[in-house]
């Protein structure tokens, strides 16, 4: 039998920011339910999480975001409790034109006497007809707030479905085996080397990386595409394997890679099937990003 | 003082109370709810847009957490620390939630956090940003690229540890010890 993991600060720290796999989060959860210790430890990490979240760069949202957290807020209106604190009516009223105090019970007994009967009766009927016409303008008001939303997210879901059909169509063109590649040369041009073009938008970690004329390789190797960062000490970045087709074509599309990782150059060589961690020399293919 | 008593819908004293700004807002105060909303939609808006770089998607994050607190201002109380850091904690959890596209974990959301300081006093919220800023700078470059790529990236210590090709226990510590480091300088 196995003996149960034992919870470091570590475990707790990657615990606040739910960065632990599936079944150890539920671990650690279990632990400190039951643990007043880790507790009182987690709701310290969860402080210094909260100071390293105030280092962010300071930007004010749009004008908009207001306004529209404002009218989501108008349209999920809640009732205000009518057992208001005396002090409060107090406060908001002044005193009587015989000076008394708002609220006494002098106040209070200068008010005509009249039966229930014929106090309430009378506005009953206007009080009824009078919330009927609110509740109405009420639900027209929401009725045309629905309509005037569905129609935008109607128009809205529009763009994106055309967006995403052509970008579908943009992807299939580039990863179709059977799509026509011509490479331009000028005239009399030697004939064609292997050949490589990155196109990479480091702060969205977007790769698309197309290759032509590249020599067959044995089943058990594979092209492999490496970034490699900017700044000095920095290992070559995996960006993933590739075999080219018949034609000598290749192409690696979006693959996984972090976020706002500048590119001194990108490389391609030789691995056994399946890639390496690092790369192995010779590098087939490389090219400095421009500036570099 | 007049707002302690728990009056609605008129605008609120600046400086007032996060505690009764939130009880203001249990009683449907759309003041009490825009005033919560000035104080501290830029550090919300702000933290969502360093995790998801996408403005569009950073101010969705900022609604959802505001329209929380409207819904169900009980699901902040004060013992739980302080609101402002409660928001920045939040929006970040969420911003990652939407990146990876899951649903929100509640349970760490509704953690108790420790501060003893006052976020809602925008000087003060100044002055301990510097001072969070200057103590991030002088942490060693890993520390502080590892503790960026796990908060903000959302990328956990195994992929960090693929990525820098350092070992798993070298970068939990470094996460650690950056936390550390910065509880160290603000002590209780």
């Amino acid at each position: 039998m196995s003996e149960p993991r034992r919870i470091t600060s570590e475990d707790l720290a990657l615990f606040a920011m739910q960065l632990l796999p599936a079944e150890e989060m539920a671990e650690v959860a279990a632990y400190v339910e039951q643990s007043e210790d880790a507790r009182r430890e987690l709701a310290e990490i969860q402080g210094d999480l909260a100071m390293y979240a105030h280092t962010v760069e300071m930007q004010s949202p749009s004008a908009q975001a207001r306004e529209r957290l404002m009218k989501q807020i108008g349209r999920e209106k809640k009732a205000i409790p009518i057992d208001r604190p005396v002090e409060d009516v107090a406060a908001r009223s002044t005193n009587d034109e015989f000076g008394h105090a708002p609220g006494s019970l002098y106040a209070i007994e200068e008010e005509p006497k009249r039966g229930f009967a014929g106090k309430v009766l009378p506005w009953v009927g206007w009080a009824v007809a009078a919330g009927l016409a609110v509740t109405a303008g009420d639900l027209y008001k929401e009725r045309e707030t629905l309509r005037s939303a569905v129609t935008e997210q109607s128009s809205r879901i529009d763009h994106l479905t055309a967006d995403q059909a052509a970008a579908r169509q943009v992807l299939d063109a580039m990863t179709d085996s059977s799509a026509l590649r011509v490479t331009l040369n000028v005239k009399g041009a030697p004939p064609a080397v292997p050949q490589g073009r990155a196109t990479y938008v480091a702060s969205k970690g977007t790769l698309i990386f197309t290759a032509t004329n590249l020599e067959p390789l044995q089943p058990s190797k594979t092209y492999e595409l490496w970034l490699i960062p900017a700044g000095a000490g920095q290992n070559p970045i995996p960006a993933g394997t590739f075999r080219p087709d018949a034609r000598g074509n290749a192409h690696v599309i979006m693959p996984p890679l972090p976020k706002g990782v500048e590119a001194k150059a990108f490389g391609v060589t030789v691995e056994d099937e399946g890639g390496a961690a690092t790369p192995t020399l010779p590098i087939i293919l490389v090219g400095a990003a421009a500036g570099e | 003082m007049y707002r302690e008593t728990g009056l609605v819908n008129s605008p609120p004293p600046s400086g007032q109370d996060d505690a009764v700004l939130l009880g203001l807002v249990q009683r449907g105060d759309e003041y009490a709810m825009a005033a919560l909303f000035d104080r501290y939609s830029k550090v919300v808006y702000s933290v969502a847009l360093r995790v998801l770089r996408d403005p569009s998607a950073a101010e969705d994050v900022l609604q959802e957490i505001f329209m929380q607190i409207w819904r169900n201002p009980d699901g902040f109380v004060a013992t739980r620390g302080s609101l402002g850091g409660w928001l920045a904690v939040v929006s970040r959890n969420r911003s990652i939630d939407a990146l990876r596209r899951k649903r929100p974990m509640e349970s760490v959301d509704d953690m108790a956090l420790a501060s003893n300081y006052n976020l809602a006093n925008e000087a003060e919220r100044n002055s301990l940003m510097e001072k969070a800023r200057g103590v991030i700078n002088l942490l060693p470059i890993e520390q502080r690229k590892t503790l960026e790529m796990a908060f903000f990236d959302g990328l956990t210590h195994s992929e960090i540890a693929e990525m820098t090709g350092d070992p798993l226990g070298t970068v939990k510590t470094r996460i650690r010890s950056a936390l550390t480091s910065l509880r160290k300088a603000f002590p209780a």
